[in-house]
């Protein structure tokens, strides 16, 4: 059989595709390289290059106060985010009528992002003269002091997270929606009611999504910065002061750069680690299966 | 395309190395001693007053030297120090700007942080301060800044509050505790202080004890003058204020108010918080939220023998040019403008506090523009014997310790004693490294 082998067109030169590309690689170089190793060596700059900064990290109880609270907000907020955006994006992957109007409904918080206008409803909500204190004293119940107790403040910056599930939802919802129909129906003929089906046909063929999003859902957790610097301001008792705040009142409110700069690296290779550790624990390696 | 790479990569590594090591050599522009042809950004923090203000005055400037044109930048105070700390890190910083005291140490430890103003004295005059002041921007001998106005904290109250309780204003510490009872069978708080941005609660204590014992907490030169038996003291103060409903706790506080400042919150607005301790140059925001003549300032705390010592004053703002500026005399120039200028101070008004210029005090004296409770506040702290706050006191780092000891007081995590040991191991550690 002949082999048709394709050329470039006449007088475009090889680097025609790197000149094309050349965009992207130039903000790359500018906004990811460049600071990735700017930062690597101010983490290792104390007064000529040291590792001085790495050093006092670990005898700093403020770092270890503030990975404890980022792991406790990981470990409390993915699995919940997960749960609750896949229940939902199963939900909207039935055919109802105007099914267009919720997915967007749904989507929409996740936009928001941690605002002004989401931070002055937060307030409202659960101050403690909030809507949910209302709602609680006519229930009967107690009033929670949201704010001021430390672990309901860092409750209600994971509801804020929670609350914006959109993204990880349309992933899940795409994944769903490749499911082939067949699979389900030869299940049916097999006698599996909706539960099996869910557990034996959905969750296998869309684990390698589940994966996707836990890792990414992780990482964005280990790095929150804006919820609880919008929200609390990382109090009361320094509950809600994740190690992305921890860097930014290192850097910008308290001017050492070499500090901010080592707990930056220290907090990349942590996550890389746990991401390592997800892959090998779940045995996903994300390459296609023969 | 493997070439291509690793070239990249090496270029990377050569310019991280580079801004790396570079950064501390400035590259200082000498004055030429004319104005030329230029543009400058001014930037500033603020209020809506403030702004309107200051861009009128930008626009006289640039009626009358339209060959320096003023580009200004201004926003509020959340967030400014970390973007002007950014900006000074990154050399993109505006040839003039509005500092606050204590940056002068942060953001020039060396003094050469911003331009020496000595130098630029064929345009900027500084005849019209007094020595003292003009000494508050020096660092180590250079003059960094030069103070717009000097302010001090003193109490303000909601009259209307106070006078449907049958309360007089406090005029001692104990007419102070006292007040907690009345209030608090009305579920209300003569005053208000916070452990955020304002730090307006261990600054009380501050001045309680620099009243009882006579010595300055932290020294100009940076030395902590407490004993661990002063703060013990202080904080002790402190708790004692919660325990008799004089303040709320940190935990009611931030339930009640979540993470808005006290201007904005319904409990500061419906009068069920009576009273804040505040700067003069900054209590307009205060007034604005309530009714017109409501808020009043009130008497400096004393002991009861009248002792009125221990409260402090510090520059309100100040100004400072760019280390690195191209254009040193034409910015002198304008910041001589912003002080001296009678127009200009005219505009301005008391949106920086009283000027500490005599040329611009005169001059809005003649106008019948200094008035309101920023003019009561300075009287009130121009009547008493008050000290000069040491830059290092308000340094964020010290600050967070401050924060820290109280919050623990309050929430009950630390007893008194041991918070006050942490408070006094860390500002003696911390201030031992800045001082070296």
């Amino acid at each position: 059989m002949k082999t048709r082998i394709y050329r470039n067109p006449v007088g475009v030169s090889k680097y025609t595709g790197l000149a094309l590309i050349s965009p992207f690689i130039i903000g790359a170089v500018l906004f990811i390289i460049y600071p990735f190793i700017a930062s690597f060596i101010t983490g290792f700059t104390s007064d000529g290059i040291s590792v001085e900064n790495f050093r006092n990290i670990i005898s700093d109880g403020r770092i270890k106060a503030s990975a404890a609270v980022t792991l406790k907000y990981t470990i409390i907020l993915v699995p919940l985010k997960l749960a609750v955006s896949l229940g939902v994006a199963f939900l909207l992957n039935m055919e109802l009528k105007g099914i267009g109007i919720y997915r967007t409904a749904f989507y929409i918080p996740s936009i928001l992002g941690a605002n002004l206008a989401v931070i002055i409803m937060w307030q409202y909500l659960f101050t403690s003269g909030g809507l949910v204190n209302q709602l609680l004293e006519k229930a009967g119940l107690f009033p929670v002091s949201w704010y001021g107790d430390p672990d309901a403040a860092l409750f209600i910056i994971v509801l804020l997270r929670l609350w914006e599930f959109g993204s990880a939802m349309v992933i899940f919802l795409a994944a769903l929606r490749d499911i082939p129909r067949e699979l389900y129906d030869a299940a049916k003929v097999d006698g599996c009611g909706r539960l099996r089906c869910f557990f034996s046909v959905t969750i296998p063929q869309i684990k390698n999504i589940i994966f996707i999003n836990l890792i990414l859902q992780t990482i964005a957790a280990m790095q929150e910065f804006s919820a609880p610097y919008m929200i609390t301001n990382g109090g009361p008792l320094g509950s809600t002061r994740t190690v992305g705040m921890l860097i930014y009142e290192e850097m910008f409110i308290y001017g050492d750069e070499g500090t901010a700069n080592a707990v930056s690296w220290l907090l990349f290779v942590f996550i890389a680690a746990v991401i390592f550790l997800m892959y090998r624990l779940t045995g996903i390696s994300g390459r296609k299966q023969k | 395309m493997k070439n291509i790479f690793y070239k990249a990569a090496t270029l990377c590594c050569v310019l991280a190395l580079s801004s790396c090591t570079s950064r501390k050599n400035v590259k200082v522009t000498p004055p030429d001693g004319t104005l030329d042809k230029c543009s400058l950004r001014f930037s500033w923090w603020g209020g809506d007053d403030r702004h309107e203000a200051t861009l009128k005055a930008v626009k006289l400037w640039n009626n009358r030297h339209p060959e320096i044109r003023i580009v200004p930048e201004y926003g509020g105070w959340d967030g400014w120090t970390e973007k002007v700390a950014a900006q000074v890190k990154s050399g993109t910083e505006p040839d003039v700007m509005q500092i606050n005291y204590d940056w002068i140490i942060t953001l020039s430890p060396d003094g050469s942080g911003f331009y020496d103003l000595e130098k630029l004295n064929s345009f900027l005059d500084l005849s019209y301060f007094d020595k003292n002041i003009v000494s508050f921007g020096r660092v180590k001998g250079k003059m960094n800044a030069a103070a717009v106005s000097l302010s001090g904290r003193s109490f303000f109250y909601n009259s209307r509050v106070y006078d449907s309780l049958g309360a007089d204003y406090p005029q001692t510490w104990s007419d102070l505790t006292a007040l907690g009872s009345s209030f608090g069978s009305a579920d209300m708080y003569p005053i208000d202080l916070d452990i955020q941005s304002g730090g307006t609660a261990w600054y009380l204590a501050v001045v309680y004890m620099q009243q009882k014992t006579g010595r300055e907490f932290i020294t100009d030169d940076g030395q902590l003058g407490f004993t661990y038996e002063d703060i013990c003291s202080a904080l002790r103060f402190y708790k004692e204020l919660e325990d008799s409903h004089v303040i709320r706790t940190v935990r009611s506080r931030t339930d009640e108010d979540g993470n808005a400042a006290l201007y904005q919150s319904s409990e500061f607005i419906s009068g069920r918080v009576a009273g804040v301790l505040e700067w003069g140059s900054a209590i307009g925001k205060y007034e604005s939220v309530l009714p017109e003549g409501v808020l009043e300032a009130g008497p400096l705390l004393s002991d009861e023998n009248g002792n009125c010592s221990g409260w402090m004053i510090k520059p309100s703002l100040m100004y400072a040019i760019s280390g690195h500026t191209e254009h040193p005399d034409e910015a002198a120039a304008f910041m001589d403008f912003l002080l001296n200028d009678e127009e200009c101070a005219e505009l301005l008004g008391t949106t920086r506090g009283i000027p500490a210029s005599s040329k611009a005090e005169t001059a809005l004296e003649k106008k019948g523009c200094i008035s309101g409770l920023a003019k009561k506040s300075t009287d009130i702290l121009n009547a008493a014997d008050t000290v000069t706050i040491s830059p290092y006191m308000e340094l964020p780092r010290m600050k967070s310790f401050y924060n820290a000891a109280i919050e623990s007081v309050s929430y009950g995590t630390a007893d008194i004693d041991e918070a006050a040991k942490q408070m006094y191991d860390s500002i003696n550690e911390y201030l031992e490294k800045i001082r070296k």
